[in-house]
């Protein structure tokens, strides 16, 4: 049940109390982590797409695979068997698969020395057939990258409901669309040192990552550590976006040669390299056919979609999540009943694809929202009209691809966004020959699945739970511990605002720490737009232990029933009288003959916390762009943006919208500027910021947002996930608008929507 | 040895021709706030300032600034705009991970001292080539037009 705000901490936009120390420059980042005795590393990496290593020329302090200590490859992707092994080598052994696969290690006192060796080194690598992209990856009598494979797909899945090709629907509508190749771009580049622990025993890992103890479990298994010996801690880490919850050789190389040498070894991901060699993202190919009535129901898809995946699987998972997702996403909240979709996972000699903030829908749903247009202009309604014909009126509903769309209104989102924007002022300017244009798109966001979720997508890691401890110390100070990571997301601060509410307390009573395998409990990290739900319930489920603790030891001091204990603004109240919490702590700790009789001493708590609805709950949002396009050289400006979404109660309105806006400009790069491009020989096109364009401030109109609150059924406090879903609709909401501006049908169909593309689709 | 004064302190430091600012002031004075994002001059998260301009320290050769005087971040704990661009970044949530923030503040103070703040319309034609890849830049607009 939801729990109503009673004592005013939940849904108040509580100052961040991680601001501080950032703006005094005083965060701590794992590259500002340093040791005595430290080498830096630096890697030469493969030069060419796909070629077999021949002899190596290299000076004395570079490592060849095989000199760095004994790793284990772990199997990645899905846990099924019809998934294609690719095992990513820390260093590459005899074949070297993508531009910048590290080949060789160097170390030296400084980052530069060590970068000197490399340039000492020679490797002789002989050519091998590079594929660039799908097509040329599946073309027959392709060369096969990795070795007993029949062709280069890791895999293929097939999502199949209803009978599309039973309908025998009178409108058919077919097109191809793709989606650009993205990197995550956090602003922090990875970074880590590994720090021999002597007094311990301990292999201290710092690292820039989302998830410390999942990437312990990797980590130890290659190295054969027990666990118990590897402590992974993650600092202030300067975004992730998903490109930090990997397995990646770096980090394997560094710890292994900190084990082989005994010493401190730093490595720090420079911007070349991260565009190079760091996860990859989004990639996506469609070829897509929508099954509609003639007044524009659509009623089933067809078809199949392909994701570049680039040489490796990485450790979990691979990116086979991305494509099933997609294919299961392919409806969007539309009703759609029927749905026969193949999806394939396909190798190239391209960087490795990782998650990113959106995984799947962002394609999924560029690809429906891109057929919603085509049918609004096949059978002549508006492209808005198309919409309200087509949501799902009535929640819950389940989708043909059998996700739950638990609750909220669709339709009234819609109407709620529309209602943002003056739409006869920009008809009117359409009208006088403005190229100004409108476009709306829809998303939703699963989030918070647990164990039946995951499990069912055979995941080799199943994040369906997490654990928090809540610790109050002698003098009634409390410290929550908890094993989902903050980098942006404001945790340390909404997390205490749910302890708070239930304690009765100021939220800067409680301290907040995470990310760090030696202090908190077991847990996943944040991704998926997991942790406010996760390790919010998980908060809340042992600040209930504590209190009812605190309450029994209350009565006994107050000498009243425990059921008419209240705990608020720092004290314990039955009725008028009142003892503070102080008291109670230091009775708890420090002088248990105080306690009631049989209550045993110590106030800390351990709760884990699975979602009641494991297989998620769905936040979801309309999103309107308003763009201005330059027919002469196909320049978008996009003059205004819109969003109206729900995410369930909001914990702290003022974190909501930073999530929300921060996603909607990582789609709008996606939309418009984002390309991570290769030439034919799979050599990389964009290494810089000058290549790569992120959205910068002067190209952005202020992010309008609307709040529809519909609180979930089962989460704590009725809260949804927020975190991916701004950066889902951006690319269909511009390429929809685009086309209005400049009065063609659905014409655009990749992403991003440069001005040369514009200039491609004009008549 | 290169002599830099850096916060109105003077530093005797070892370093190569190519070691840029940014690398120097981090690794061997240990100024930790002044952050490196890209080494190519196009994100800002190194910014300081040389003489009182805001220069990419990861593009300036820690050697060419001798004899002038570094500020980073560290330096401008008790600047008067500073400390209502830190109050105003808290209100109007201008940061999120943090890592761009050093630099975007040495930006956005640049901007006040100009008289280059007075619409967000400027604010944002100002903070070209200041990249956050978290906030959307809404909150660092609002959170500078508040601070001037």
């Amino acid at each position: 049940m939801v729990a109503m705000d009673a004592k005013g901490w939940i849904g108040a936009s509580v100052p961040r109390r991680e601001d501080a120390r950032h703006l005094l420059g005083q965060g701590v980042f794992a590259g500002d982590v340093t040791a005595p005795g430290m080498l830096e590393l630096a890697f030469w990496r493969s030069p060419v797409a796909h070629g077999r290593i021949g002899a190596v020329t290299r000076p004395a302090g570079v490592y060849v695979a095989g000199e760095i200590g004994p790793v284990t490859l772990l199997p990645a992707g899905p846990d099924m068997p019809g998934f294609r092994q690719a095992p990513y080598p820390p260093l590459a052994e005899e074949v070297v698969r993508f531009v910048g696969q590290p080949v060789l290690a160097a170390l030296a006192a400084t980052r530069g020395a060590a970068e000197d060796l490399c340039a000492r080194c020679e490797v002789e690598i002989a050519p091998l057939p590079a594929f660039a992209d799908v097509p040329a990856a599946l073309a027959p009598g392709a060369a096969v990258l990795h070795p007993g494979w029949a062709d280069n797909r890791y895999g293929s899945g097939h999502v199949k409901a209803g009978d599309v090709a039973g309908l025998d629907a009178p409108i058919r509508i077919r097109r191809q669309l793709g989606l650009g190749r993205q990197s995550a771009a956090p602003m922090e580049p990875r970074a880590l040192i590994a720090v021999p622990d002597r007094r311990t025993g301990e292999l201290v890992l710092h690292i820039s990552s989302q998830g410390p103890h999942v990437l312990r479990h990797a980590l130890a298994a290659m190295l054969g550590l027990p666990e118990s010996r590897l402590r992974v801690v993650a600092p202030d880490v300067g975004g992730g976006f998903g490109a930090k919850n990997r397995l990646m050789p770096e980090e394997v190389v560094a710890c292994a040669l900190a084990l082989k040498l005994d010493r401190p070894i730093r490595w720090v991901e420079d911007r070349r390299e991260h565009l190079m060699a760091g996860a990859q993202a989004r990639e996506h190919l469609y070829d897509l056919t929508l099954h509609a009535t003639r007044d524009g129901i659509a009623l089933g898809i067809e078809g199949e979609l392909w994701v570049d995946a680039g040489a490796y699987a990485l450790w979990p998972t691979g990116a086979f999540a991305e494509a099933g997702m997609a294919a299961r996403n392919l409806g969007g909240p539309y009703g759609i009943a029927h749905l026969d979709v193949r999806h394939h996972t396909v190798a190239t000699t391209k960087p490795p694809m990782g998650p990113y903030r959106g995984v799947g829908r962002t394609g999924a749903c560029f690809a429906i929202e891109r057929l919603m247009d085509a049918l609004a202009d096949e059978v002549g309604v508006s492209r808005y009209d198309i919409r309200r014909r087509n949501l799902i009126a009535q929640l819950p509903h389940t989708t043909a691809a059998g996700m739950t769309l638990d609750t909220g209104d669709y339709p009234a989102a819609l109407e709620a966004c529309a209602g943002m924007l003056d739409l006869p002022a920009l008809e009117a300017r359409r009208a006088a020959g403005e190229k100004v244009g409108v476009g709306f798109a829809i998303y939703t966001e699963q989030s918070g699945h647990g164990t039946t979720e995951w499990a069912g997508r055979k995941a080799r890691v199943v994040p369906g739970h997490e654990t928090a401890t809540l610790r109050m110390h002698p003098d009634g100070s409390l410290t929550l511990l908890t094993a989902i990571h903050n980098h942006g997301q404001g945790l340390e601060t909404t997390l205490a605002q749910i302890v708070a509410e239930e304690l009765g307390l100021h939220p800067d009573a409680i301290a907040v720490r995470h990310g760090d395998t030696g202090l908190s409990p077991f847990g996943f990290g944040t991704f998926a737009s997991r942790s406010l739900v996760f390790a919010g319930g998980a908060a809340k489920a042992a600040a209930e232990m504590l209190g009812a603790k605190l309450r029994r030891i209350a009565a006994h001091f107050l000498q009243a029933d425990v059921t008419l204990v209240d705990l608020r603004e720092g004290r314990a109240w039955a009725g008028a009288a009142s003892i503070p919490l102080v008291d109670l702590a230091h009775a708890a700790t420090m002088r248990q003959e105080r306690l009631p009789p049989g209550e045993p001493p110590g106030l800390e708590a351990t709760a884990d916390y699975c979602p009641p609805e494991d297989a998620g709950v769905f936040s979801y949002g309309v999103h309107a762009a308003v763009v201005r396009v330059d027919a002469e050289t196909g320049a978008v400006a996009l003059e205004d943006y819109c969003v109206a979404e729900d995410c369930g109660t909001m914990i702290n309105p003022m974190v909501v919208d930073g999530q929300v806006k921060g996603g909607v400009v990582q789609g709008i790069g996606t939309a418009l500027t984002e390309e991570l491009r290769f030439d034919a020989e799979a050599q990389p096109l964009s290494t810089t910021f000058a290549e790569y364009r992120l959205p910068d401030a002067p190209s952005l109109p202020e992010i309008r947002v609307l709040h529809l609150v519909t609180p979930a059924r089962s989460t704590v406090h009725g809260a949804k996930g927020v975190g991916e879903g701004g950066a889902i609709a951006p690319p269909a909401a511009i390429a929809s608008a685009v086309e209005q501006a400049l009065g063609l049908g659905m014409v655009v169909t990749q992403t991003p929507v440069t001005p040369r593309r514009v200039l491609a689709v004009l008549p | 040895m290169t002599r830099l004064c850096v916060n109105g302190e003077t530093h005797d430091v070892r370093c190569e021709d190519r070691d840029s600012l940014a690398l120097v002031l981090r690794d061997a004075l240990g100024l930790t706030a002044t952050r490196i994002g890209c080494q190519h001059g196009s994100c800002g998260a190194c910014n300081v300032l040389l003489e009182d301009v805001p220069v990419r320290g990861c593009l300036v050769p820690a050697a060419l600034a001798e004899g002038q005087a570094v500020t980073t971040l560290e330096g401008l704990r008790d600047d008067a705009v500073m400390i209502r661009l830190r109050a105003a970044f808290t209100a109007h949530h201008a940061l999120q991970c943090g890592y761009c923030t050093a630099g975007m503040l040495i930006a956005a103070r640049d901007l006040i001292l100009r008289g280059r703040a007075g619409s967000a319309a400027e604010v944002r034609a100002g903070l070209a080539g200041q990249l956050c890849r978290c906030t959307g830049y809404d909150g660092i607009v609002a959170a500078v037009l508040a601070a001037q």
